[in-house]
C-alpha cells in the first residue's frame, strides 16, 4: 500500500474538495505541517489485554442505547512536552482516569473530542467510515484550543487496532454498531489561560444495537427560539469541541418542556438556520427556477463541517439528479417557501443517525408543519439507504475500510 | 472529471444478507487497514493468525451448545482461532451416535432436574456440572491439532499450580501417575472449520456423577457408540488451590501465548498481538440463528429419536399371586420392543400361560398396538395404562403389573426381580 506522507495527502484531498466547495471561506490551517514532526506512532502501541475478572458482562441488545455501555478496553496517549511530545501509545482496561485538581481541562474547557462509528458488515467484517476526515478535522480543533496535534494515519491504525481488540461488543446481526470517541483533555497541572503542555488523548467505544441506531425513524419536532444562538462569528462553532455543547443543554431542556423534541439553531437578524440539536441540516425545495435544489449553510466558521454532510454533498453531486448549493437559510426563505408549497423536505445529518427527518419547527409562537415523511420518494430516505449500503458493505466503496487486524 | 473517477470506485456487488445465512465472504477486493507489524504491508499473512478468548455468558447446556454450532457455523476462522470456555448446570451430555436409554440414568436425571443433551461430535457421555470446565479450540479445517490443545492444557497447569499432567493413549488428560482421568474430548471437523472440545473435570460432584451415569444391565442391544467408562478425579483434590475461575483465566492465558499452528509457547510480548477475552452474551440477538439452533438441540427428536436402531428385551417374574394355579412357579414375562428413531417399531409380549389362563391377563394386542408407533417414554405406557383399563377383563392387577413390566423395560428402571 503505498503511503503518502500528510502534507501531499492532505494537499491532494483540498484539491479533490475543492472542486465541490463552492464557497469555502475556512482559511486552510498552516501550520499542521510543522506539528506533524512530533506525532505518536502505531509501531509503538503497546497492549495490555483485560483479563477476565475485568471484564464486563454484555447486556442485551435491546439494552444498547447509545452511549450507555461501554466496551473492555481503551486507548491512551499522553502528551508531555517536557518530555518531548508525545509519549507511546497503549491500549489498556477500561479504567476511570484520575486528574489533578488544577487540570486545565475541568477549568477551560480545553478539551476536544471526536464522533465515529464501526459497522459490523453483512460479510462480518467491521469497517470505518472515512475516518480521514475526522482526524484533519480533530487536528484543526486541536490546534484552536491549544491542544498538541498529531498525524492522523496513525491515530486510525490504532483505532483500528482498539475495535479489532474489542469487536465482539458488536452483535452480529445487522444494523449495528460501535460509537468511536476520540477524547483530547488538556492535563496540565496549572491555573492560567494557556497553551496546554501536558494532554492526554484517549478512545472509547460504545456499542449502538440496531434498534438504537436509527434514532430519525420518526420525524422530529424542533424549537426555532433566535434569542439562544449556539455559535457566531469569530467564534469556535466549527470545531467539536466540548466547551460548545454544554451551553445547548438548558436550551434542549426548554425545547423537551414545551413538549418539543430538539432545537434548531438560529444565527443574526436573519434568522439564519445553521444546525439542528448536534446535527447539520439540510433543505430539499423547488426554487425560483422550477427545478429541485438540496441546499445546505456553508462552512463559513458558524456550522460544525460534519462528515455526514460533506458525504451527502459529495453524493448529490455525483447524482447531478438536483441542483446542490451551499448557502445561508433565513427562516423567512424557509417560511415562504412552505407557504408556496415549494419546501419539501427538511432533515437533520449526522454520525448518530445518519439523517433525521424533520415534522415541525415551533417558531414565533406559530407551528410550522414540514412535509418531509410525506414525500413519495423522499430524498433523505436515498441518502440514508446509500450511505448504510456503503458502511454495512451492502456495496463496495473506497469510503467503508475494513479493519482488518 | 473528478466526479467520474468516483464513479469509476463505485462497484457494485451484492452480498446475500439474509438473516440466518451463513456470512458470505465477498469476491470483491475493498480497501483495507492493515497493522500487521511490518510497516505499510498490505495483506495480513498467514503467519499471523490472532488468538481469542470467548468466555459464554451462560449456565444452559442447550444455549452453549448452540453458541459453539453457531461458531462452527458461520465464523471465519482462518486468521483468527478462538477458544470457547463455558460452564453448564447440571446436565450429561451425550455422543451424537450413543444412545442415551443406555448410556444414562434417566430416572435419576428428572429426580434431580438434571437435563439430558445430544452434541453435535461423537464419542462417550459426560456429565457436567459448574464445577466442569468446557473448552472448544476452533481452527480452520488444516489447523485443527488435538494433542496441540492438550499440550497447551498440561503447560498451563504446571505453570500456575506445578501440576503434572499426562496424555493418555485415547487422547484424555490424565494425573501423572495415577491414571485417574480428569477430562473428556471430543471432535468436529468439517469444512471448512473444526473444533476439539474437551472438559476438565475441577470440583465436580462426583457422587451425582456415579448416579447419572450408573449403567446397569438393560437388556438393549445396540450398534450405538458405548461409552467406556474410567475413573475421575476432580482437580481441587489434587490441588485445592485450583477453581473453574483460575483455571478458565490460566488457560486461556497460556492459549493466547501459544503459536497458533505449533504448541510452542511464545512467550508473554506474543499476547501483546492477540484480540484478548471477550464474553459472550449467546441470545439470538447477538447471534442471530441462535435460537432455531437451540430449538433444535433441546427437541425430542434430536435428543432421543437420533439414537441408532435398537431393540429391548426384558424378563420378568410373574408374582405367585397373579398366577392361577398353585403348580405355576417360576413363570416368566418377557418383552421385547424394537426401536428405530427412537419410536416404537415392533413389540413381542410373551405371556405364560399361568398368565394367560381364565379369566387371565388377555390384553396381548392392545400391548402391541399401543405402544406400536409411539415415542420410547413414559408417554407410551400412559397410553398403553388407558388402553388395558378400556379393557373388559377385570383382572386389574395383572393389567397393572404388565404395564409395570413395560414402564421397566421403557424406561431401564433397575429391577430387583429381573436377571
Amino acid at each position: 500500500m503505498v503511503s503518502l506522507t500528510r502534507l501531499p495527502r492532505v494537499l491532494l484531498r483540498r484539491k479533490f474538495l475543492c472542486r465541490h466547495v463552492a464557497t469555502h471561506k475556512v482559511k486552510p490551517a498552516l501550520s499542521i505541517s510543522n506539528e506533524v514532526q512530533n506525532t505518536f506512532k502505531f509501531a509503538d502501541l503497546s497492549v495490555q489485554l483485560a483479563s477476565p475478572d475485568q471484564l464486563q458482562p454484555k447486556p442485551e441488545v435491546a439494552d444498547l442505547q447509545f452511549g450507555k455501555y461501554f466496551t473492555d478496553h481503551m486507548l491512551k496517549i499522553l502528551y508531555h512536552e517536557s518530555l518531548g511530545g508525545w509519549q507511546r501509545p497503549e491500549i489498556i482496561p477500561f479504567e476511570n482516569i484520575v486528574l489533578h485538581p488544577a487540570a486545565k481541562v475541568l477549568h477551560y474547557a480545553t478539551e476536544l473530542f471526536e464522533g465515529m462509528k464501526a459497522y459490523r458488515g453483512v460479510d462480518g467484517k467491521i469497517r470505518i467510515f472515512r475516518p480521514e476526515m475526522n482526524m484533519e478535522r480533530m487536528n484543526q480543533t486541536a490546534l484552536r484550543a491549544g491542544l498538541p496535534t498529531f498525524d492522523g494515519a496513525n491515530l486510525i491504525k490504532c483505532l483500528c487496532r482498539l475495535i479489532s481488540i474489542d469487536q465482539e461488543w458488536v452483535p452480529h446481526s445487522e444494523s449495528s454498531s460501535l460509537y468511536i470517541r476520540p477524547t483530547l483533555i488538556g492535563i496540565d497541572p496549572t491555573l492560567g489561560v494557556a497553551a496546554c503542555a501536558s494532554a492526554m488523548l484517549y478512545t472509547i467505544l460504545c456499542p449502538v444495537g440496531a434498534y438504537f441506531s436509527g434514532a430519525g425513524e420518526s420525524a422530529v419536532s424542533l424549537l426555532a427560539d433566535p434569542q439562544f444562538t449556539r455559535a457566531w462569528p469569530g467564534g469556535c462553532g466549527d470545531k467539536k469541541m466540548g466547551s460548545n455543547y454544554a451551553p445547548t443543554i438548558h436550551v434542549q431542556r426548554e425545547a423537551l418542556g414545551q413538549g418539543l423534541q430538539q432545537v434548531l439553531w438560529l444565527y443574526g437578524e436573519d434568522h439564519l438556520i445553521t444546525e439542528v440539536g448536534t446535527m447539520n441540516i439540510f433543505m430539499f425545495c423547488i426554487n425560483e427556477s422550477g427545478e429541485k435544489e438540496l441546499v445546505t449553510p456553508p462552512l463559513d466558521g458558524l456550522i460544525l463541517p460534519g462528515i455526514t454532510r460533506a458525504s451527502i454533498l459529495q453524493l448529490s453531486r455525483e447524482w447531478n439528479e438536483f441542483r446542490v448549493s451551499e448557502r445561508s437559510i433565513p427562516m423567512a426563505e424557509l417560511v415562504s417557501l412552505l407557504s408556496e408549497n415549494r419546501l419539501l423536505e427538511l432533515f437533520g445529518a449526522g454520525t448518530a443517525c445518519v439523517v433525521s427527518p424533520i415534522a415541525s419547527i415551533s417558531y414565533k409562537g406559530e407551528k410550522l408543519l414540514i412535509p418531509t415523511v410525506e414525500q413519495k420518494y423522499p430524498i433523505y430516505a436515498k441518502f440514508r439507504r446509500t450511505l448504510t449500503d456503503i458502511q454495512y458493505g451492502h456495496v463496495s466503496h473506497p469510503w467503508a475500510v475494513t479493519v482488518d487486524v | 472529471m473528478a466526479q467520474n473517477l468516483v464513479t469509476k470506485l463505485y462497484r457494485i456487488s451484492v452480498i446475500g444478507a439474509a438473516r440466518n445465512k451463513p456470512y458470505v465472504v465477498p469476491s470483491v477486493k475493498a480497501v483495507t487497514y492493515s497493522t500487521s507489524t511490518q510497516q505499510d504491508s498490505g495483506a495480513v499473512k498467514n503467519s499471523d493468525a490472532v488468538k481469542s478468548v470467548f468466555i459464554s455468558q451462560s449456565n444452559d447446556i442447550f444455549t452453549n451448545l448452540a453458541l459453539e454450532d453457531w461458531l462452527y457455523k458461520n465464523f471465519n476462522f482462518i486468521n483468527h482461532h478462538i477458544l470457547l470456555l463455558w460452564r453448564n448446570s447440571p446436565a450429561v451430555v451425550i455422543g451424537r451416535h450413543q444412545n442415551p436409554w443406555l448410556e444414562v440414568n434417566t430416572s435419576v436425571l428428572s429426580e434431580h432436574g438434571i437435563e439430558i443433551a445430544r452434541r453435535n461430535s461423537g464419542g462417550g457421555t459426560v456429565y457436567h456440572d459448574n464445577g466442569n470446565l468446557n473448552l472448544t479450540f476452533f481452527t480452520p479445517r488444516e489447523h485443527y491439532n488435538r494433542k496441540n490443545n492438550l499440550q497447551l492444557i498440561n503447560r498451563a497447569l504446571i505453570r500456575e499450580w506445578g501440576l503434572k499432567t499426562e496424555i493418555s493413549p485415547r487422547e484424555d488428560i490424565v494425573i501423572s501417575g495415577g491414571y485417574k482421568q480428569i477430562s473428556g474430548t471430543a471432535a468436529k471437523l468439517g469444512r471448512p472449520n473444526a473444533y476439539h472440545h474437551c472438559t476438565l473435570l475441577v470440583s465436580v460432584d462426583k457422587e451425582k456423577l456415579k448416579h447419572a451415569l450408573h449403567k446397569h444391565h438393560k437388556g438393549i442391544k445396540t450398534n450405538a457408540t458405548q461409552s467406556i467408562p474410567s475413573p475421575v478425579m476432580n482437580l481441587c483434590d489434587v490441588n485445592s488451590h485450583v477453581t473453574v475461575e483460575k483455571l478458565l483465566s490460566t488457560i486461556g492465558w497460556e492459549y493466547l501465548r501459544t503459536c497458533p499452528y505449533t504448541a510452542e509457547d511464545r512467550g508473554k510480548d506474543f499476547i501483546m498481538k492477540q484480540r484478548g477475552f471477550q464474553f459472550i452474551n449467546p441470545t439470538d440477538q447477538w447471534f442471530p440463528g441462535l435460537d432455531k439452533l437451540r430449538a433444535e438441540l433441546t427437541s425430542w427428536d434430536w435428543r432421543f429419536g437420533k439414537s441408532p436402531k435398537f431393540n429391548v428385551t426384558r424378563t420378568f417374574q410373574v408374582p405367585q399371586e397373579l398366577l392361577g394355579k398353585e403348580e405355576l412357579r417360576n413363570e416368566e414375562l418377557s418383552i421385547t420392543i424394537d426401536v428405530n428413531k427412537g419410536m416404537v417399531e415392533d413389540v413381542m409380549l410373551m405371556v405364560p400361560p399361568g398368565l394367560k389362563a381364565a379369566n387371565g391377563f388377555s390384553g396381548q394386542a392392545q400391548v402391541v398396538t399401543s405402544l406400536k408407533g409411539q415415542r420410547f417414554s413414559e408417554e407410551a405406557v400412559t397410553i398403553l395404562q388407558k388402553a388395558l383399563s378400556e379393557l373388559e377383563s377385570p383382572e386389574q392387577t395383572r393389567n397393572e403389573f404388565v404395564v409395570d413390566c413395560v414402564r421397566t423395560s421403557i424406561l431401564a428402571l433397575e429391577d430387583e426381580k429381573s436377571n
